[in-house]
């Protein structure tokens, strides 16, 4: 095996020449969210997108993680950019067990913006590789527990429908250190779909 | 597990509630909580919590190994409005399995805090590698709770006939319901 590189930040225009690992791709019952270059150019090109790749040196993607601003008819923008989603952490099926997901979060997370931020990811069963990963969901979604629980994320609960339609879904978030208790509190209201707090 | 608690629900009234596990500063509280659980209820309890002396010297032999306590306590002035035991076994052939029973304050019946209380224990379940969530439920005295399980995919899986009875001395069924926590790939 070559060299591996994490690279955060990974800015539009980056991408050309680049190519996905083949582990990355379309499976029985398991699709790559990202499988075309080109959403990594559209997501960096998005106010404040954030890339990181896990880079085969030389070109070979074999795992990335992607984060933004919640789109406007996401409940969650309600907040504003307070709000900042972790959209999809994936490494390729032939390059798992070696951490890289822990270390892509951890290299797109070491930035001061976060600080200001209520980072969120949201886990639905139907994106996870289970068939190729040999879990069930309840042990994946212990994975992704772990994994997240390592950078700072823990378990909050909300009726957000689509989280709420299987038990095994999980929304995970991340305070930044100077969001205010009142923001937080906005948050915690919005989870259950009230926009404003008594 | 234990350490991802309080976790916070907001009612549809607006009444931001905290669940987290009981620890014994909870006594005061739960007293006045079981006080307040209507007699009729009370009657069917297999712990009489609502014996201060019960509960008292169950709080002090509380071990989370085989007993999970949860309360919902309102965030403004600590009441505690929701409680919901997780009972497992010692026995190693039926650890996989948790016995819940869930008790709401009348007035937070309608606002679906005993659906969120379940909620958290399937998923505290599974976090434990729990296999089988086991509630029961006397008919026609639980009958929100059998709708609020049923809508959480517990089944009925028995019925034991005039297997309980009422203050009054009347038979009732007991039923027995069961939450299947563990799923395979195939299922999707």
């Amino acid at each position: 095996m070559g060299k591996l590189t994490i690279r955060s930040n990974c800015p539009p225009g980056f991408y050309a020449g680049l190519q996905l690992e083949e582990g990355l791709g379309h499976f029985s019952h398991y699709s790559s969210i990202i499988h075309k270059l080109e959403a990594f150019e559209t997501i960096a090109s998005r106010k404040e997108g954030r890339v990181t790749l896990a880079l085969l040196e030389p070109n070979l993607i074999v795992g990335y993680g992607t984060c933004w601003y919640p789109d406007s008819d996401d409940r969650w923008s309600a907040l504003g950019e307070l709000m900042y989603e972790m959209g999809a952490v994936e490494v390729s099926r032939n390059f798992r067990s070696l951490q890289l997901a822990g270390r892509i979060l951890e290299a797109t997370l070491n930035e001061d913006f976060f600080e200001d931020k209520i980072t969120y990811m949201c886990g639905f069963s139907w994106h996870w590789d289970l068939e190729g990963s040999g879990m069930n969901a309840v042990q994946y979604r212990q994975m992704m527990m772990k994994l997240y629980s390592r950078v700072g994320f823990r378990e909050v609960y909300t009726n957000e429908p689509n989280i709420a339609l299987r038990e095994e879904n999980l929304m995970m978030i991340r305070v930044g250190s100077r969001v205010t208790p009142e923001d937080q509190r906005r948050f915690r209201y919005l989870r259950f779909g009230i926009k404003q707090p008594k | 597990m234990m350490k991802d608690y309080p976790k916070a629900i907001v009612t549809r009234d607006g009444s931001s509630l905290l669940l987290r596990p009981v620890v014994r500063s909870d006594e005061e509280a739960l007293k006045t909580f079981f006080a307040s659980i209507p007699e009729e209820e009370q009657w069917f309890l297999r712990e009489n919590l609502s014996d201060p002396k019960l509960l008292h010297q169950w709080i002090e032999t509380l071990d989370y190994d085989y007993t999970l306590p949860i309360v919902a306590v309102r965030e403004d002035d600590g009441t505690i409005v929701a409680n919901l035991r997780l009972y497992r076994s010692k026995s190693d052939s039926i650890r996989h399995l948790a016995h819940l029973r869930v008790m709401v304050l009348p007035g937070y019946r309608d606002l679906k805090v005993g659906s969120w209380m379940i909620l958290d224990s399937v998923k505290l379940a599974m976090d434990l590698g729990i296999e089988k969530l086991i509630a029961e439920f006397v008919a026609g005295v639980e009958e929100g709770a059998i709708a609020a399980a049923t809508k959480l995919d517990f089944h009925q899986e028995a019925v034991l006939k005039d297997y309980v009875k009422d203050r009054n001395g009347r038979d009732r069924h007991l039923i027995i319901m069961v939450r299947n926590l563990c799923r395979d790939w195939s299922d999707f």
